[in-house]
This record gives structure tokens, C-alpha cells and sequence, in this order.
């Protein structure tokens, strides 16, 4: 064996950005946080605007317009009537499906809303109803990948990344887009909330709803804190020496930079979810305290929390609306679970004077049909995919307050009114945000791409 | 739509020189008809033309007198002469709100600043307006030169429009689809790459960086050809050639390296990232795609035996129309697993229909064919020409009809000599429990529902009918449907059945299959769980293609029949009518293509190969984006060497292994990251366009992977096979995952260290679930095809690399080896930080190092780590879809039930624990991620 070299053979030249020559992992850290160098420090919105941050409510399966906020008493009366509408795939004998539930209006503005919605009502005044939405895809993975991506293909940046991409994010100890899924996660997976072509530090983070928040936040258990700390002090020491022999090597620094963010969020990110400290009156406002709401109320809470920390995009999933069959029990179970805490996420956002730049939106990836095919040879009462009506909520950050933007024809099928593709939703989202569609781009595989794929209007109908 | 040499000399003669000697832009009716009317017509007639319902703002703006007389502003469209008082000047500028609205109004279809001046241009000429005739001749004339100051004009099939046929192309955007030439070496070098490299340098003023240390050029050797770092025997062999004579020991580095089974492993895997390699279909479902690795396998091995990339190209895209050409008794099944490269697009037909389906598959075929030899992203003219190269849409489907008779299918296909089959029985045993648990408990579901179903015809007075058989019944004459069953049971009935599909398909993968293609009519209904070949001979036509208006099945166009890309001028056929023809017959059709591909003369293939490898090995390609030689695509920084090296490469029988030798033994390769005038070269040239310098590369997610094995010593080199299963981090192992109708079955690592510790080529690759760590670092999403690597450093990079049980159980591995090889601590860490880096330590890190170890070793005797365990089963949780009521059932994990797993810390004492500190570190450093 040969042993020659010594690592200073190189002789001392200009250190890293030519800093001087003793940087300290923690001197590294103060000299680059408040550098633009960091592509997730804060940047300036494009124009004024209406909102900061985003919260978005993803019921997964897609839920019923006609069951939750766009009641049609024409429908109603055609119940198990055959339908001779031609739907997607479905072949056969078609029959038309009555809602299962009484609507009624809520609030000042009279909202549309069924009854299985017991505490909505009570923020009524604060929604904006759109009605005019149409998905394209009929399958669930593409639908939504096409209503968190703006693309069906999967391999897109998401919204939340766009978003973080164009504003950054206040909170450099946490990432800026963050992700809370049940157990499972949605059909499409991960790429739900990919980075896509930007840089990977704009990918969704998800916070695991079981076990470590973020895969190997902390190290095994028999290394504490401080055990941590020594080996980072001992890595940066044997970094250092290699800066030196490469002195021209410009991403060590931003790598061990890396290293200290680290640190700084298995700090922080547990502090964030602990919600030990919230009162016992924000667990049961939440739903924290009963069975059925207690995952979706504890998920709306961190989300509130993690807002007020300065994340920039936060997302939930909630899944099991796809109601095909047994739609009054599926719905109705699937409303219960969502209905109280949402309530208590808006009433604490307005309380804490949140709401009005938080953005938030309730939608799923497409709507349901207003009839139905048999199934295993039975009249199932549910409903199918359908991409030319939907529902969706929105609330704070700048959108109508107690209004109903878009309509449907008569019996819920397609939208009629104010109608716009996703890319529109897209488009108007990123304008709340202060973001231009058309500018917020990127370069990659040889051209600009934008969130709306070829450009998009904005809804001006759902801005106050 | 060709144009006509002889009638546009005609015009010419008629209109007379002193138009046409002319420049346009001091001719005003010229300027008009071929820039300012075009662009009134494109951009402004819709809303300010004829019909009067649609007109905006009462302005009309097809005719001077009309344009003069203005709209509701009152005032007039122009002034002669005077742009700058001219509202529709004004107006296009978009600068003149609020007194003239931008127009037009969306911003998408702004003026570009061209035509913003022709506008001005034409008003300051005094805005004459020519009649249609006087208009035509100029356009005519126009047409009749193939080269004017606006550009080139290139002969396509024609597009859409006549703007588009005859529109003008800047030289520069051009380069790809013109001839590559014979170019001569512009000085003398020994290396070819030399001369280029150093003659434009020189040009530049610039000295090349100093050649690196031996060491370095040993590391970057050996990750650019193998993918794994060298061991420290290694660099001391290759140190004691090197000290005799640099350039023989060099060379000889480079042949062995080349000749190392691992050579094709690494080139393969930039091969599989352009395909987008995938296990499995994608999609809701998320199929096994039984046997894809067998075109894994097949890309590895023709990498390893250097087969001619002209071959390599054909036997992709016609390898199963070869094999039905060969004898029947000498049929080569390679061809037919080669074809596997049309079946790599994540694709699943579920609640889609058949045309759409179709549609959905060839598309994306259309486009991975475009993309991976063509480098051309064929997309951007499926709905309309294209925006910016002479690729008309026809063109697209023309290549989209080549493609129309391609069918999918499972294809039996022997096993050859050359494949590895071990493992098969043992795979077939586990999948086959994993079956059995499946099939036993949906039967005992459906037993259940049956004796209820029974009961009920009893009741009923009827005969009793299975499920199948009284599908169709009224509802009735039937019990209802899940008769007998709870809701949580309805919701496990379904799981099960899903899961019989699914274990069902993964015993394919033993038989003697590949994911395969053959020429045939559409079938009658597709789905993805079973694509067998039709038992007799597919007769009749495949169906006719149509352009698609927006690339929509709903708006068919002009039919067309197959052909290639016309604008790079290179004939498919010796028919001079149409000469960029294919043939129309159900067979041949992709073989016609792949030869069009490999033809000397196509401008593009040997450039879109050797742009990729000259990538791979500088990090950075000759022309920006590999899969885009467009005009939106990075230019060529040495253009005449990638003629050069194109020339050469197909001179040369297309061979890869000579091209890495020319690469490698270039002065360019070996120079140091390292350049004394650095700081005016980051002015000059920040992104080192010049190649004067070495730049240096973090590893790939695969690379780091298998460099880690290889340092602590576990790497089982065994090559191909079928896929193996690392260990995961075991929360998302076992998280779980929707798929239609159900959750995936929970990934099950391999039992034995030897089966999981393989390269990472060969580990499982599932569309919807990547293996967080590699994804972590940049493991491509295998939807979209990947030409070039991201590598940013983000923090859950660090946690991963410092946390993980992953990088734990390879620390312990590292500390135990040095341990076993070495007594004192002192040699203990010299070791480690050998193996791990390829040096020995200075002493300063040595006495830092050591004293950090035995700081760690007191630590440890305080800490006594948690032993790790694993489940036998798990229960699931799952809303079941149709009612949303939440469920319970029982999945089994049969393979710890005698798992055999790594050493980890609570196995190993404090010291080994203390040492395994150390080697983490070492894992984390900046050194062993980066190669110079």
C-alpha cells in the first residue's frame, strides 16, 4: 500500500466565494440564509396580492356536486328513471339517481348546501360556491395529477411547487410546500406534489400521518441530539479540509449548507406538530376529540399552525369520495369526517385575521354524474366520474364571500355557466398569489413551461 | 403544396428586378404583403374584419380606407408616415394603455418585436396597400428564394397552413436538420477532441486546465465506466503503471474498464433513463409489466458487447418484424425482447376506450421513438405544426400511421443462454403462498355470499345461481347484491379478488415471455392485466390515421399513410412522388422507419448519440438539451466537432467502446477541475461552455447506492436476472398505497443480503412507488424520459444519509470489515477512510478522526441501542369505495418469516458502534459524494 499526499498539497487558495478562510459550519449557515442563494428565500409577488399562503382541501375520489352544494330538484324527480345519457365508458342501462339528502339554503348570502352538512352552515357567508369547473380526465390518477399539476401526464410540477418556486417561503427551517395524506397515499402517489422539472427543493413534503413526520427526520434512537451535533461539527471539519483542495468547487457549500438546515428542522418541525400546546376548546372546535374527525381535525389544525409559520402551500388529502354505489351512506360518512373541521380551520383563520390572505379551497379531482349504471347487475344507487361538472369551494385570500360563481344545467351534468378548464383555476390561483401565469415559467426540454401548460385566463367571476 | 422552382422563376421575370433587387423593408407594398398583411390576417381579422356581428369596437381593418377611417375612438386607424401617432402602432405595443388597449387583447398572442417593427416600418413608408394580385406576385416571389434575409425556407410534406409551408427559418435553428458535414480537425493534436477543444480555446484566449492527479482521473475513470469508484488496489495498480509511462497506463485503464461487465451497467442505466425503464404499467393499477427485465438485460449486453448502434436502434423499433423475417427455426428471441423499447411508456387502458387507448399509446410511442433517437420532441406538433422547427403536424402522423399496426402483447420468447434464470424457484414458491393466502381468502368471502345467495333462491322457491350466472337477472328474481356480507367483508371481497390478479400476473414473470409487440388490427377490447398474442394469425388493415385537429380523435383531417419526418430532407423510398414515404402494408412499417433512422444521411441519429455520451462524460452535452435539437433547444457549443465525431462514429461501424477510448484519452478528459485563471473564466464563461476546465459531478442516486455497497464490501456483482428487492425505509415499505379498487401489496425486501445487495439496475422499479432513497437523490420519475440527471442538494438528502437504517447498516457493515481487517484503531481508520475515499488520511484528520472514535466509543457504552424487528403480517385500513365505510383485513409478509437481515447496532459492540460513527461520516462527506 502506498501512502502519500497530504491534503494540503494543493497549497491554500482563494476559500469557497472566496469568504475567507475559517468558515465554521455555523458562520456557513448565518452567511447563506439571508442570501437570495437559497432558491426558497422570500421573493417578491409580480403584482399585489390577494393572498399568501394556500390551504387545500383535496377530497380524493370526487365528490358529488348535487349531494353537497348544487341541489337539483329536477334530478330528484327523474329518480330511477332510465337515463339515456351517454357517460365515459359506461355501457348498458343507465338510470338516473335522486339525491339521497334535502338541501337547504345556509347563512346571509342563502347558499346552496345538503343536509348532511351540520356545522358548514355556521361559515357560510365566508364560502364561494364554483360551479363552472371541468376536469378532462376520467381516470382518478390522471385527474389528479391534472388538479395538482396542470398536467395529466404525472411528471409536472404541482401547484404548490409552482407557488413556492415563484414567492419562495418565509420560514427557511421549514419546507415551504407541505403534505398531509391518510395512511394510504392517493392514487398517482407522490408525483401528486412533485417538483416536476424545478429544482427538487420545491417538491411537496409530505408529513407522514404515522411514525416520523419526515422520513429519517431524527437519527435511531440511541443518538440524541447532541451525538448529532458532534458529527456534524466532525463532518464539517472533514469538509473543510476538502474545500480546501477544491477551492474552485462551488456546490460544497451549498451542500453543507444543506446539512444545517437539516439540523434547524428536526428542531422545528416537531415543534409544529406538537400540538400539545393547543387548547383544550381548539381540540373539540377541530373534531380532535371524536372518532370520525379526529385525523382530518388534527390535519386542519397542523395546517393552520404550519401557515402561521410561514409555509407557503399546505394540502390534505382525504379520501374514500368515490361513490359509486351506496352513495347515501358513502357521502355521508365521507361529509361527517370533513364537515367540522374545515368549519373550525375557516372560523380559526378569520379569528386569528388569517383568512383574509389564506386562500382556502375544498375540491376533488372531478364531479359525479347525475345517473348511474348497474352494477353487479343491481340498480346501485351512486354515481359515476364526471369531468363536465364539479364542485368546489373557496374561501379567504381574496375570493367572493357568500356567493355562488358558475352554474349547471338542470340535472347537475355539465357545467353551463362561467365555465373554465383547470388551467383557468390554475391561473387564478396563481393571480391571488400575486403570480403571473404567463411569467412564472421555467426552461426545461427546450422551452418555457408555465403551471397552465399553454397559458389560461383568470376566473375574474370568483375575485371580491 | 411542393413549391414550383419553374412557376416562381416565372413571377419573377413578370414583377421585374427593380422590385425584387429590393430589399422588402424599403418596399412598402413588398413589406405589406409578406409581413404586415399576413400578420393583420393572423392576428386582427377575427375581431376587426368583414363579418359585422363579431366586429370589435367598430373598427374594420382589411382595407386602408376602412383602417384610415378608424373605430369608436373617432380617430384614424394611422397616420402616414408616422407610427408613433398611429393608434394600431401604438395599440400593438402594448405600452400605450389605458388610451389604446393592449392588442391584441390576450397576451399569449402578442406581436412578436419583429412584427411590432414591420407595423411601424410600413406606416413610416407611407402604409401603401397592394391589391390581391400585386400581393400574390410578391409572395410568389418571395417563395422562389430558398434563402433571403428572413431565413431559409425548407421543402416539408407541407403543413396546415400555406404561412406555415412557406414560413422562413433562421440558419442557426436549423443546425440539426441540416447535412452533418466532413469537417476537417482545425489544427494538429494528437486526439481529435483536442484539436477542436484546443483550437477554440486558443481562439478564446484561453490556456486549458493542467491535466488532473492520478487519483482523480482513476475515480473519474471508474464511475464514468462502471459506475462504482476503484478500490484502493486499484489505484495503487494503476499508480504503478502510471509512474512508468501515463499514456499506456492510461489506456490500459480505460480497455479494461471498457471490457468490465459493469461497463454496461452504468451506460445502460443512462439508456434505461431515456426509455423511462419501468417494472410496471403505471396508471391506476400499476401492473406488473411480467419479464421487462429482460430488455433491461438486453441493453446491458449491448452495451457490453458493443453492438453497432445503428443495430441497437433497429432491433428497438423493429426487432419482432426481424425476427418474423429470420427462419422459422432460427428465429433470434433477442429481437423480439429488443422490441420491449415500444412497450416502456406507462400506459394502462382502464376506463378508457379503445380508440383513445390507442391513441394514448401511440402517442406516447410516436414520442419516445422521436425523443430517444431523433431528439426531437415529437409532441410539439401532435395538435398543430410545430412553432418553431419544419416538423408540419402531417409529419407526426405520418410517423403516428408507421405505429398504427403495433400491438401490444405478452409474447412467448425463449430464454437464452446468455439470461440469468437463477432465483426462479424460489420467486414462484413465495409468489405462489402469496396467491394461496389471497385465493383462500376470497374464496371463504365469496363462500359466505353464495350460501346466503343459496338461501335465498330456497326462500325464494328458485334454483340457486352463482354470481356469474345471475349477473343479469332483475333485480327481483336475485338476492341482493353482497347478500350475507357486512360491509367491512364487501370491502375485503374486493381487496382479495384484486390481489389474486395481482400475485396471478407476477408468477408470469417465470415463464418464457417478454413485454412485446406485433403487427395487427386493433383489437375489440383491451386490458392491461392480460395482453396475449391473438391465437390465430392478426389479418386485416391496421387502422387508417388521420391528422387529428388538435390532435383530437373527435376532429379527424386528411387521411395520411406512414412516412418519416420530411423537413431534414433524407428520402424513405426511391419514390419521387413521395419520396419520405413508408410502406402501407401491415409489415415493414417500423422497419422502414428505423432504417430512415439509421441512414448515414439522417441529420440527426449519430449527433443525438454522440451528444449523449460526450453528456455522460463531461457533464455537460456539445448541444444543451439531448432530447431536443429543436430551435428551442441549446445550441451546439462546438458544432464542427459533433460533425467530426458523427462522421467518424458512423465511418467506424457505429461503435460506442472506440468513442469513450477517443473521449477519454483526450487531454480535454483528463484535465484537472482545477484552472489558474478561474475567476476570469467564470466571468467569460460561466458555465464552462469551453471545456477548459474539469467540472466536477455529485453521483447518481444509483452510483451512491452501489458505491456504499462496494466500499463496505457487500455488493453481489451477479449481473441481470430477475429484479431484486433492496431493503427500503421500512415505513414506506409497508405504507400503504391505492391502486384501483385496493392498496398495493406491501413491498417485501429480498430474504438474503446477497439477493437485496445487487447493483441498483437490477432492483425493482415500480411506477408508483420509487424507493425513496434513490428518488431522494434524483432518481428520475420513469413517466417522463430523462435526459440529463438532476443533482441539487436539498436537507432530506442529509437526514436520509445521517438517519437512515439504510446508512446505518452500511456504517456497521464498513466498521465490522476494517475491524476484521485491521487490529489497532489507529490502522482502523487509516482503512476507512481508505476504502471510502481511495486515499489515506493526512494526519491531522487521522488524529482528528481517531480522537472522534474514541469520543464516540464512550458514548456508545452509555447507549444501548434498540434491536430491530419485523412484521409477519399487517393490517390494512382501507374506506371501501362504494360506501365509504372503513375496513379492516389481514396481509401477510411470508418473507420475515425467516429473514435474514444486516447487522446493526444493537448486534455490535460500543466500539464497532463508535467506528460505524466514523464511516457514516465518511459516507456523508463532500468527498465521497463528488467526483472531479
Amino acid at each position: 500500500m502506498f501512502t502519500d499526499m497530504n491534503p494540503f498539497h494543493c497549497g491554500r487558495r482563494e476559500y469557497l466565494y472566496g469568504l475567507g478562510s475559517s468558515l465554521g459550519a455555523l458562520a456557513m449557515t448565518d452567511l447563506l440564509a439571508g442570501e437570495t442563494i437559497s432558491p426558497l428565500a422570500p421573493k417578491k409577488p409580480m403584482h399585489q396580492p390577494s393572498a399568501k399562503a394556500v390551504i387545500m382541501l383535496f377530497m380524493e375520489g370526487g365528490p358529488s356536486q348535487v349531494d353537497t352544494f348544487d341541489p337539483k330538484p329536477r334530478l330528484n324527480e327523474r329518480h330511477k328513471l332510465e337515463s339515456k345519457r351517454s357517460a365515459g365508458l359506461a355501457t348498458g342501462f343507465r338510470f338516473y339517481v335522486g339525491s339521497p339528502f334535502k338541501s337547504r339554503k345556509v347563512g346571509q348570502s342563502g347558499l346552496d348546501m345538503s343536509d348532511q352538512w351540520i356545522h358548514l352552515p355556521e361559515v357560510a357567508d365566508e364560502l364561494c360556491n364554483y360551479r363552472g369547473c371541468q376536469a378532462e380526465s376520467l381516470n382518478h390518477p390522471e385527474a389528479l395529477f391534472h388538479m395538482n399539476t396542470g398536467s395529466r401526464l404525472g411528471s409536472d410540477p404541482a401547484l404548490g411547487a409552482w407557488a413556492n418556486y415563484g414567492l419562495g417561503s418565509t420560514n427557511q427551517n421549514l419546507p415551504g410546500y407541505i403534505v398531509m395524506s391518510e395512511l394510504a397515499l392517493p392514487q398517482g402517489g407522490s408525483r401528486n406534489w412533485s417538483n416536476g422539472f424545478l429544482p427538487a427543493h420545491f417538491q411537496g413534503t409530505r408529513l407522514r400521518p404515522e411514525g416520523s413526520p419526515i422520513l429519517d427526520l431524527h437519527p435511531p434512537a440511541h443518538k440524541t441530539r447532541q451525538h448529532q451535533r458532534q458529527a456534524l461539527d466532525q463532518l464539517s471539519q472533514l469538509n473543510e479540509l476538502h474545500a480546501k483542495k477544491h477551492p474552485h468547487h462551488r456546490d460544497l457549500a451549498a451542500r453543507m449548507e444543506s446539512y444545517e438546515l437539516a439540523y434547524r428542522m428536526q428542531a422545528e418541525v416537531p415543534g409544529v406538530m406538537d400540538l400539545k400546546g393547543e387548547s383544550e376548546a381548539t381540540r373539540e372546535a377541530y373534531g380532535m376529540n371524536q372518532k370520525h374527525t379526529e385525523k382530518f381535525g388534527t390535519q386542519c389544525l397542523m395546517a393552520r399552525r404550519l401557515v402561521e409559520k410561514g409555509v407557503r402551500f399546505v394540502q390534505i388529502f382525504s379520501g374514500g369520495w368515490d361513490s359509486h354505489d351506496y352513495l347515501e351512506r358513502g357521502h355521508s360518512s365521507r361529509i361527517r369526517s370533513v364537515d367540522k373541521p374545515m368549519t373550525a380551520l375557516i372560523k380559526d383563520l378569520k379569528q386569528r385575521g388569517m383568512l383574509d390572505d389564506t386562500l382556502v379551497i375544498w375540491t376533488g379531482e372531478f364531479g359525479r354524474t347525475p345517473d348511474n349504471n348497474r352494477r353487479g347487475g343491481v340498480y346501485s344507487l351512486g354515481r359515476g366520474h364526471n369531468i363536465d361538472a364539479m364542485t368546489m369551494l373557496l374561501a379567504g385570500g381574496g375570493v367572493k364571500k357568500g356567493a355562488v360563481v358558475g352554474a349547471t344545467d338542470e340535472i347537475g351534468a355539465t357545467a353551463t355557466e362561467v365555465v373554465h378548464p383547470i388551467r383557468d383555476l390554475h391561473v387564478t390561483i396563481l393571480h391571488l398569489l400575486g403570480l403571473d401565469d404567463n411569467s412564472l415559467t421555467y426552461f426545461h426540454g427546450g422551452r418555457y413551461k408555465q403551471l397552465s401548460q399553454f397559458g389560461g385566463k383568470v376566473i375574474s367571476e370568483l375575485i371580491a | 403544396m411542393r413549391l414550383s422552382a419553374a412557376i416562381a422563376a416565372l413571377i419573377a421575370v413578370s414583377i421585374g428586378e427593380t422590385c425584387a433587387s429590393k430589399d422588402a423593408s424599403h418596399n412598402g407594398e413588398a413589406l405589406f404583403a409578406l409581413k404586415v398583411f399576413p400578420l393583420l390576417n393572423s392576428k386582427c381579422f377575427a375581431c376587426h374584419g368583414q363579418e359585422k356581428e363579431k366586429v370589435k369596437a367598430q373598427l374594420v381593418l382589411t382595407s386602408r380606407k376602412a383602417m384610415l377611417a378608424g373605430g369608436e375612438s373617432k380617430k384614424p386607424g394611422f397616420i402616414p408616415g408616422s407610427p408613433m401617432r398611429s393608434p394600431i402602432y401604438l395599440a400593438v405595443t402594448r405600452k400605450h394603455e389605458p388610451d389604446w388597449s393592449a392588442m391584441p387583447p390576450k397576451q399569449n398572442d402578442r406581436l412578436t418585436k419583429d412584427q411590432v417593427q414591420s407595423l411601424s416600418q410600413w406606416i413610416t413608408l407611407g402604409a401603401p396597400w397592394p391589391d390581391e394580385q400585386t400581393r400574390a406576385k410578391y409572395t410568389a416571389l418571395e417563395r422562389s428564394k430558398p434563402r433571403t434575409a428572413d431565413g431559409l425556407l425548407i421543402q416539408t410534406s407541407g403543413g396546415l397552413s400555406e404561412e406555415w409551408t412557406y414560413r422562413r427559418y433562421q440558419p442557426k435553428d436549423l443546425w440539426a436538420f441540416q447535412p452533418i458535414k466532413k469537417v476537417t480537425k482545425p489544427m494538429n493534436a494528437e486526439n481529435p477532441i483536442d484539436a477542436f477543444i484546443l483550437h477554440k480555446l486558443e481562439q478564446s484566449g484561453v490556456k486549458p486546465a493542467p491535466q488532473a492527479h492520478f487519483r482523480t482521473l482513476a475515480k473519474r475513470a471508474y464511475y464514468n465506466l462502471t459506475g462504482l469508484p476503484p478500490t484502493p488496489f486499484e489505484i495503487y495498480q494503476f499508480r504503478l503503471q502510471w509512474d512508468k509511462d501515463q499514456s499506456t497506463a492510461w489506456s490500459n485503464l480505460i480497455n479494461k474498464l471498457l471490457a468490465s461487465p459493469h461497463y454496461g451497467e452504468r451506460w445502460g442505466q443512462h439508456w434505461l433513463d431515456i426509455v423511462r425503464y419501468s417494472d410496471t404499467g403505471g396508471y391506476s393499477n400499476d401492473y406488473e409489466r411480467s419479464n421487462a427485465w429482460r430488455y433491461r438485460d438486453y441493453v446491458i449486453r449491448a452495451f457490453n458487447s458493443d453492438k453497432p448502434y445503428s443495430d441497437f436502434v433497429i432491433e428497438q423499433i423493429a426487432g419482432d418484424e426481424l425476427w418474423k423475417m429470420q427462419p422459422a427455426k432460427q428465429r433470434d428471441p433477442e429481437l423480439l425482447i429488443a422490441s420491449s423499447f415500444l412497450r416502456m411508456g406507462p400506459w394502462d387502458p382502464a376506463m378508457v376506450k379503445v380508440p383513445q387507448a390507442r391513441q394514448i399509446y401511440l402517442d406516447d410511442v410516436v414520442n419516445a421513438v422521436g425523443q430517444t433517437f431523433l431528439s426531437t420532441t415529437m409532441r410539439c406538433f401532435k395538435c398543430h405544426d410545430h412553432k418553431f422547427d419544419p416538423l408540419p403536424t402531417r409529419d407526426y402522423y405520418r410517423m403516428y400511421a408507421a405505429f398504427a399496426g403495433t400491438q401490444l402483447a405478452e409474447r412467448p420468447a425463449p430464454f437464452l443462454k446468455e439470461e440469468n434464470v437463477s432465483g426462479f424457484e424460489k420467486g414462484r414458491s413465495m409468489t405462489q403462498k402469496m396467491l394461496d393466502f389471497a385465493t383462500s381468502r376470497f374464496e371463504a368471502i365469496y363462500n359466505k355470499q353464495e350460501s346466503a345467495a343459496s338461501a335465498w333462491f330456497t326462500a325464494h322457491g328458485k334454483d340457486y345461481m352463482d354470481e356469474r350466472s345471475r349477473r343479469n337477472l332483475p333485480d327481483e328474481e336475485k338476492p341482493p347484491r353482497h347478500v350475507g356480507l357486512s360491509p367491512e367483508e364487501t370491502g375485503r371481497k374486493k381487496v382479495r379478488e384484486q390481489d389474486k390478479w395481482i400475485w396471478n400476473r407476477r408468477m408470469e414473470r417465470y415463464k418464457p415471455m417478454v413485454q412485446g409487440v406485433y403487427n395487427g388490427p386493433d383489437p375489440k377490447s383491451l386490458n392491461a392485466r392480460s395482453m396475449r398474442m391473438p391465437k390465430s394469425t392478426p389479418k386485416g388493415a391496421p387502422s387508417p390515421i388521420h391528422i387529428l385537429m388538435g390532435g383530437s380523435l373527435e376532429a379527424p383531417g386528411e387521411k395520411v399513410s406512414p412516412g418519416v419526418l420530411s423537413g431534414m430532407g433524407i428520402p424513405s423510398s426511391t419514390d419521387s412522388a413521395d419520396p419520405y414515404k413508408l410502406t402501407k402494408s401491415l409489415h415493414g412499417r417500423r422497419l422502414g422507419l428505423a432504417k430512415w433512422i439509421v441512414d448515414p444521411r439522417n441529420t440527426i441519429t449519430a449527433r443525438s448519440i454522440i451528444n449523449r455520451v460526450w453528456q455522460h462524460h463531461f457533464g455537460r452535452a456539445l448541444a444543451g438539451n439531448p432530447n431536443n435539437f429543436g430551435a428551442k433547444g441549446g445550441k451546439p457549443t462546438h458544432p464542427a466537432l459533433l460533425d467530426w465525431l458523427a462522421s467518424d462514429f458512423m465511418e467506424n461501424g457505429w461503435q460506442l467502446k472506440r468513442l469513450h477510448r477517443m473521449i477519454m484519452t483526450s487531454s480535454t478528459y483528463r484535465q484537472s477541475g482545477q484552472h489558474p485563471d478561474i475567476s476570469m473564466l467564470r466571468t467569460m464563461d460561466p458555465e464552462n461552455k469551453l471545456f477548459a476546465y474539469r467540472s466536477p459531478r455529485r453521483l447518481t442516486a444509483e452510483e451512491l447506492r452501489d458505491s456504499l455497497l462496494k466500499t463496505t464490501g457487500e455488493l453481489n456483482p451477479m449481473a441481470g436476472g430477475l429484479p431484486v428487492y433492496p431493503e427500503i425505509n421500512m415505513e414506506v415499505a409497508l405504507q400503504p398505497r391505492m391502486i384501483q379498487f385496493s392498496i398495493a401489496p406491501a413491498y417485501q425486501p429480498s430474504r438474503l443480503p446477497g439477493q437485496r445487495n445487487r447493483r441498483s439496475i437490477y432492483a425493482y422499479r415500480t411506477r408508483g412507488q420509487p424507493d425513496p432513497f434513490l428518488e431522494l437523490f434524483n432518481q428520475p420519475n420513469p413517466n417522463d424520459s430523462c435526459e440529463e440527471r438532476d443533482s441539487t442538494s436539498v436537507s432530506p438528502q442529509a437526514l436520509t444519509l445521517l438517519n437512515s437504517q439504510i446508512m446505518t447498516d452500511r456504517s456497521i457493515a464498513l466498521a465490522m470489515r476494517v475491524e476484521k481487517e485491521f487490529d489497532t484503531l489507529h490502522l482502523q481508520v487509516k482503512r476507512a477512510v481508505q476504502l471510502a475515499l481511495g486515499r489515506v488520511p493526512s494526519k491531522t484528520e487521522w488524529d482528528s478522526l481517531k480522537k472522534y472514535v474514541l469520543k464516540m466509543e464512550i458514548y456508545h457504552g452509555k447507549h444501548q441501542p434498540v434491536p430491530v424487528t419485523y412484521p409477519r403480517s399487517i393490517i390494512r385500513s382501507l374506506v371501501e369505495e362504494f360506501t365509504g365505510q372503513p375496513f379492516q383485513y389481514k396481509e401477510i409478509l411470508p418473507v420475515f418469516d425467516d429473514y435474514v437481515p444486516d447487522r446493526r447496532p444493537a448486534d455490535v459492540n460500543p466500539k464497532t458502534r463508535a467506528l460505524a460513527d466514523l464511516c457514516l461520516l465518511l459516507f456523508n462527506s463532500n468527498e465521497f459524494i463528488y467526483v472531479y
